[in-house]
């Protein structure tokens, strides 16, 4: 579950003071899939960064699983991000020289997961994300956009995070592909218990989510 | 093992950049390499010199040099006070005499007067109407004896080696009546072992010839100090003292010294003094190796510096993946300090390769251009000879041989190479590596994974 109490994050630009997240507060039960939906500045990304731990309120708190993420130390945000959080990215962000089953080991490699491991699950994940062994070995500019963003999908849950955040999944996708990959997240939410959190400005997307969060200016409007 | 791994495979990911890189770094190594060789090289060298110039101050009478000047000779007193200074291992002690071949002997001079001989003679007995009359038909060159208390001491005998050709040396200490005689001498005068010749009306037995290797000396006597003191009638006075110092570092304090006790009444020439002469010109290729040896470096690691600050600012988005999915600074940091550890090594084998291949050349080239000036200086001090047994002259012509010697060796130095050098090169490589990696390290830790989720 994610618990979220009156989150801000300022931003200064010269001598004005930016509200990029003004007080937002919401909760989301454990295996959801939600949306959040607002137009390009309502703040959506800065939430999602918040909320992933790449970047630190001004003021607020956010618990996951009861543990409260925005009084921790770097070190510890940095075990945080690794165990708790899997990232999947518009342009994917996967490492362009090291192969799809590679880049799916590297966050168990740096969790600390023996190599025989890791390569174990690493092939599952990839199978149940429809990517199958031939592909597994080729490097990401080898593999289609739907494909890359699979093998993102597949990286996001190499270690069984709580929490799944997405910017713009299927921003970089056709309409075809995007609804396979969108339909991935929601099945994925439920077979493995994990909140995940979709930010999109595209409709289709938040009708399939269960809660959507419409963000306008920085406040939560919906 | 997973970052070392993507270091390396990392390092091969723009393979034009890698080449290029790699040549250029291995150029700058091979640069470091072959000056710390010339650098090891020349201090070898240096010692080498220093250590056969010898650790030795020739003490002579202030104002007189051989048999010319004017003013007091040395005494039995002098020597027994530089014996008692401090660091002081030995002494030497040498007496010149003329031996005249129409009154003092019956030997005949293996040298030619020839027209320096001649004038010599003139100028000298310009008062002696006598003498000038019989000149130039009769006249024939006088014979140098030598007394010397240490037939070992080769400087002090003004050669560079005594071979004992025939028979066996005298007891140095003893004033009877013996004589070393020298190669020519003796095939002029036919004299061998245990023959017979007159000097200052005394019957001198020889007990052996030998071989100096130089004709001025092999025309000459050498007989115990004590014998060419007493028959000469110099006794108690010393032409030359050569004094033996415990170790080359304490030459300049032990010459201060016997000025100190001695004042005016000696002048000394050390042989750190012929040796600085000689190995100037070595410093000078130290000096300019080890600037070299730095500047090298430092070009080296800026080379990588520069290169990994493009390749981190080139991945900035990755690395804030990277951090985003739970990679720790020290992670990263490592991964790319293995990157830039590949890369040198790699310059740093082709590097240690070029080294090889182009130190001695380099080293030829360097020597070649500093050392024709001690070159041409050898020639003109080791060159003539002069008349006399002029004691006071040798160290000039110490000190030119020493410098033609130091000449030939310079022509003849070849680096030394060994296998060591590969773990220099090595070690150099992973100093520069990680010096190049210092502050990109410091931009990868800067870097905010918030940056990935801008759009892109």
């Amino acid at each position: 579950m994610l618990k979220v109490e009156n989150l801000t994050k300022q931003f200064k630009s010269g001598d004005y003071t930016v509200d990029a997240v003004d007080k937002i507060s919401f909760y989301l039960p454990t295996g959801v899939f939600a949306a959040i939906l607002g137009k390009s500045g309502s703040g959506k990304s800065t939430l999602l960064s918040l909320l992933g731990a790449l970047d630190k309120p001004t003021e607020g708190n956010i618990q996951v699983n009861l543990q409260e993420i925005s009084k921790m130390k770097d070190s510890q945000l940095i075990k945080y991000r690794r165990d708790k959080i899997g990232f999947i990215f518009q342009s994917y962000n996967l490492i362009p020289n090291l192969t799809a089953l590679e880049n799916v080991c590297l966050p168990m490699e740096f969790a600390g997961v023996k190599k025989i491991a890791r390569m174990k699950r690493a092939v599952e994940l990839l199978d149940q994300v429809g990517i199958t062994l031939d592909k597994q070995d080729r490097i990401p500019s080898r593999l289609s956009g739907g494909e890359q963003q699979r093998v993102a999908i597949a990286r996001a849950l190499a270690n069984k995070p709580a929490l799944i955040l997405a910017d713009e999944p299927t921003g970089n996708l056709d309409s075809k592909t995007a609804k396979i990959i969108i339909d991935l997240l929601k099945n994925l939410a439920k077979s493995k218990k994990t909140t995940i959190i979709a930010v999109t400005h595209d409709k289709e997307v938040a009708k399939q989510a269960k809660i959507v969060l419409e963000l306008k200016d920085g406040k939560l409007v919906k | 093992m997973g970052i070392i791994y993507r270091g390396f495979k990392n390092a091969f990911r723009n393979s034009i950049r890698t080449v290029s890189i790699t040549f250029i770094l291995a150029l700058s190594i091979a640069m470091a390499l072959i000056m710390f060789l010339s650098l090891k090289t020349v201090q070898s060298k240096i010692d080498e010199v220093k250590s056969s110039v010898g650790n030795t101050i020739t003490v002579s009478p202030a104002g007189i040099r051989g048999f010319e000047g004017g003013g007091e000779l040395l005494t039995n007193t002098t020597a027994t006070t530089i014996s008692k200074i401090e660091n002081v291992s030995g002494i030497t002690k040498t007496i010149s005499a003329r031996l005249s071949a129409d009154t003092d002997t019956n030997l005949e001079s293996s040298v030619e007067a020839g027209s320096f001989g001649r004038r010599q003679m003139e100028s000298e007995n310009q008062n002696n109407s006598q003498m000038n009359e019989n000149m130039p038909e009769n006249f024939s060159m006088p014979i140098n004896a030598t007394g010397t208390s240490n037939l070992d001491s080769t400087t002090s005998l003004n050669i560079s080696e005594l071979n004992i050709i025939s028979g066996t040396k005298f007891d140095e200490s003893s004033s009877k009546y013996v004589a070393l005689i020298g190669k020519n001498l003796a095939e002029k005068n036919d004299l061998a072992v245990s023959s017979t010749f007159t000097a200052w009306d005394k019957s001198i037995k020889v007990v052996g010839i030998f071989d100096s290797g130089n004709n001025f000396s092999n025309a000459g006597i050498l007989m115990p100090i004590k014998t060419v003191q007493v028959l000469s009638d110099q006794e108690n006075e010393i032409n030359s003292i050569i004094v033996e110092v415990s170790s080359i570092d304490n030459i300049s304090n032990v010459e201060t010294a016997i000025k100190e006790k001695l004042g005016d009444d000696v002048d000394t020439v050390s042989s750190q003094d012929a040796t600085e002469q000689t190995t100037s010109s070595l410093e000078n290729i130290k000096t300019i190796s080890l600037y070299s040896l730095i500047g090298a470096v430092i070009a080296g690691s800026v080379i990588i510096l520069l290169t990994m600050i493009m390749i981190v600012r080139e991945r900035r988005r990755e690395i804030g993946v990277l951090k985003a999915i739970g990679a720790s600074n020290l992670k990263i940091v490592s991964q790319f300090i293995s990157e830039s550890t590949l890369l040198t090594l790699m310059g740093s084998v082709l590097g240690i390769i070029l080294g090889f291949a182009f130190s001695n050349p380099i080293l030829k080239v360097l020597i070649n251009n500093s050392t024709s000036s001690t070159t041409s200086g050898a020639g003109q001090a080791g060159g003539p000879g002069g008349l006399g047994g002029e004691g006071g002259r040798q160290m000039m012509r110490m000190a030119g041989e020493f410098l033609g010697r130091a000449g030939d060796s310079l022509q003849n130095l070849q680096a030394v190479v060994d296998y060591k050098i590969i773990l220099y090169g090595l070690g150099a490589a992973i100093i520069i590596a990680i010096i190049g990696s210092i502050i990109p390290s410091f931009i990868i830790s800067k870097i905010r994974p918030a940056e990935i989720m801008r759009t892109e």
